[in-house]
């Protein structure tokens, strides 16, 4: 196990009689990814919130690159780029003039922020755009915008609360190289998002948040191995004269009933990887034309909805 | 506290402010506002001033920005904090190493000086109004000081309040409503505490009387219209009667006179020196007679008056006029309250902007009820 720079232990805060987080451990280790999964209103953003040394927790420890936030906040800010879920941009101010603002708030001179910022903006993809005040900007811009400002001081530790929402797909991909590449300079970064296929291609390790409460390894890894659709088409599916539920069913051996027809594919529930690969074995020995076998949902997905129906493991 | 960061905050206030349309129009409409006070003084004042009529059209310059600064000033630092916290800025620099205190400050600051941009745009108005003769130039230096500071303590109060109070628009009314007591509030307070507090004065009269009820000689008849010679006879001798007392309420201003110290107006007025016109007497300018004004509130009436006619000693030909004290002497007699009221606006305004950094420190433990921090 690498370092940890952002571990979480046992931290609870409540606004009045609401618990937001009622008992959530965590560790983000260096050079990592880490996602942060929950529903809407499982805690993410107020957990963030506690990370980005704004908010105390009212029990439990958290320690930034060592540092407790509510001892020692300056230290800790110089260390941690937060972007917050809310875009809150000054709007009549550049773009170029966000970054060179925020780089000065983080004590850098004039000359060094005014550099920063033109290597950030290209970086992000508003190098075109950096003249053109923020209220202008579309709304996956300033996210952008916002995504620049958390990394204006080369922080060592990222916040990132759901980065990827108003991108568009080459823009997520271009978040996802420099995500890589940040977590590559041995930063650690910790990712929240509900948007589950897009978390699923960028995080090393993920931490499930769910009613205000991590969910326990040993629970994750269960949910993980629980059955779930896999979806499979055949090359033939138009033009072959039998119907290709029948065709599988009878391959896997199983009753027709267990699978469904779903947009000319078939889905069929299958459990562990294991099973996964008997069940593609015995397709190919009937002589079945398979061209795709792969889960339906990612990993991630399946175990958040699986821990989210709040099954026992 | 970096000196760096405290600049960057309030230029970052003040860019935002300089970009906005509505605010040059806000500028454009006082000029046109000053524009027909300046005319109005310039004609009102000529008519009556023996040494020049700068004196009267300076304060009343100096006076109307006030009144401006403190008419606008709410609206933009009444939402310096929360209104970032709504528009979600706020966070953004909480993370940086931008402490409470830098960003407090830093809204204050920059709150003030766009106040004082009023009193920029009057600055050639009251050149304006020295050209025309009169003003001297203590009255020019400590007039301006004390309109920096109230400015100062408008802008205070506003940023304040928006720190403590959740809402933009509730912080706005409140920092109207703050404004608002000490500027009118005080002057109601003190209206209304002085008539309510009252004395019984008396008045004692003994008049000179003839003896007799025929008609005396030597004397006017009021029945005939004729004056009736005594001749040789020698007059008969008035003799004094009896002593006669009427009784009457008066308003106790002197009790309540304080209540006037803390008001904007009035510190302006107390703070700057008076001259007094030599030819009537009466201050030059609006400050003097307000000062005049409420330096008079402190004197207690007479509450027992004598008029006798018996005594030459008191009962001259103007014995019922000499009641008005020369204004010299009010100003000699009566306390300066300047600086009482303005510790007190100083006291409110830096109590207020230590509630709001309080109530903005992070990491924050308790949120006021209805916000988010981002």
């Amino acid at each position: 196990m690498g370092d940890a720079d952002v571990v979480v232990a046992d931290v609870r805060r409540s606004f009045g009689t609401v618990a937001a987080v009622r008992g959530a451990s965590l560790e983000a280790r260096t050079g990592r990814v880490t996602g942060l999964v929950g529903p809407n209103g499982s805690g993410k953003t107020t957990l963030m919130l506690m990370l980005a040394s704004l908010l105390a927790p009212d029990a439990g420890e958290i320690r930034v690159a060592g540092i407790d936030p509510v001892a020692e906040p300056q230290r800790v800010r110089a260390l941690l780029g937060w972007m917050p879920d809310s875009l809150g941009a000054w709007g009549s101010l550049t773009a170029r003039e966000t970054i060179v603002v925020t780089g000065r708030l983080y004590g850098m001179s004039r000359g060094d922020a005014q550099g920063r910022a033109s290597a950030l903006l290209d970086e992000v993809g508003l190098g075109p755009l950096q003249g053109a005040p923020a209220r202008i900007l579309s709304r996956g811009q300033k996210q952008r915008l916002g995504l620049a400002r958390a990394l204006v001081h080369e922080p060592r530790v990222l916040l990132l609360d759901e980065p990827a929402s108003g991108l568009d797909p080459q823009a997520r991909v271009e978040l996802r190289v420099l995500l890589r590449r940040l977590a590559a300079e041995g930063r650690t970064i910790l990712i929240s998002s509900h948007v589950l296929s897009e978390l699923e291609e960028v995080v090393d390790d993920a931490v499930f948040l769910v009613a205000g409460e991590t969910v326990a390894a040993d629970r994750v890894a269960a949910a993980g191995r629980r059955e779930r659709p896999w979806r499979i088409r055949l090359a033939d599916a138009a033009t072959s004269g039998e119907p290709p539920l029948a065709r599988i069913a009878a391959a896997l051996g199983r009753p027709a009933t267990d699978l469904e027809i779903d947009r000319g594919e078939i889905l069929v529930r299958i459990g562990a990887d294991e099973e996964a690969l008997r069940a593609l074995r015995a397709l190919i020995a009937d002589g079945l034309p398979v061209v795709e076998f792969a889960a339906a949902t990612g990993r991630l997905e399946h175990t958040f909805l699986d821990l989210g129906r709040g099954e026992a493991p | 506290m970096s000196i760096a960061r405290l600049r960057t905050l309030v230029a970052l206030e003040l860019t935002q402010r300089i970009r906005s349309v509505a605010w040059y129009v806000m500028l454009g409409i006082f000029a046109l506002l000053l524009i027909g006070a300046t005319v109005l003084a310039f004609t009102a004042f000529r008519a009556f001033a023996s040494n020049g009529a700068g004196s009267g059209i300076y304060s009343t310059v100096v006076y109307i920005v006030l009144l401006l600064a403190v008419l606008v000033s709410p609206t933009l630092s009444g939402n310096a904090v929360n209104g970032d916290r709504d528009a979600a800025t706020l966070a953004p620099v909480q993370v940086t190493l931008a402490t409470t205190g830098e960003i407090i400050l830093g809204k204050f600051l920059a709150a003030w000086i766009t106040g004082l941009a009023f009193a920029v745009v009057a600055a050639p108005f009251m050149l304006l109004a020295t050209a025309a003769g009169g003003v001297s130039g203590w009255v020019v230096v400590v007039s301006l000081v004390v309109l920096i500071v109230e400015i100062g303590v408008v802008a205070a109060i506003g940023v304040g309040l928006s720190g403590l109070v959740a809402r933009p628009l509730f912080s706005v009314a409140a920092t109207y409503l703050v404004v608002a007591a000490l500027t009118v509030g005080t002057l109601l307070a003190f209206g209304l505490g002085g008539a309510s507090i009252q004395s019984q004065a008396t008045t004692y009269t003994r008049d000179l009387s003839y003896p007799g009820d025929a008609p005396a000689c030597g004397m006017w008849q009021p029945d005939s219209g004729t004056y009736l010679d005594c001749g040789r006879e020698r007059p008969p001798a008035p003799e004094c009667g009896e002593w006669r007392a009427s009784t009457y309420t008066v308003p106790r201003f002197d009790y309540v006179w304080w209540l006037l110290a803390a008001n904007p107006f009035v510190i302006l007025a107390d703070a700057t020196p008076t001259t007094l016109d030599p030819t009537y007497g009466g201050p030059v300018d609006l400050f003097g007679s307000i000062k005049a004004g409420v330096r008079q509130a402190q004197i207690a009436p007479e509450l027992e008056r004598r008029f006798d006619q018996c005594d030459p000693e008191t009962f001259g030909g103007d014995a019922y006029l000499v009641d008005r004290t020369p204004y010299d002497e009010i100003l000699a007699t009566t306390a300066p309250s300047w600086f009482v009221g303005l510790l007190v606006q100083l006291v409110l305004a830096v109590g207020l902007l230590l509630g709001a950094w309080a109530r903005t420190r992070t990491p924050a433990r308790r949120l006021p009820p209805g916000t988010r921090i981002a």
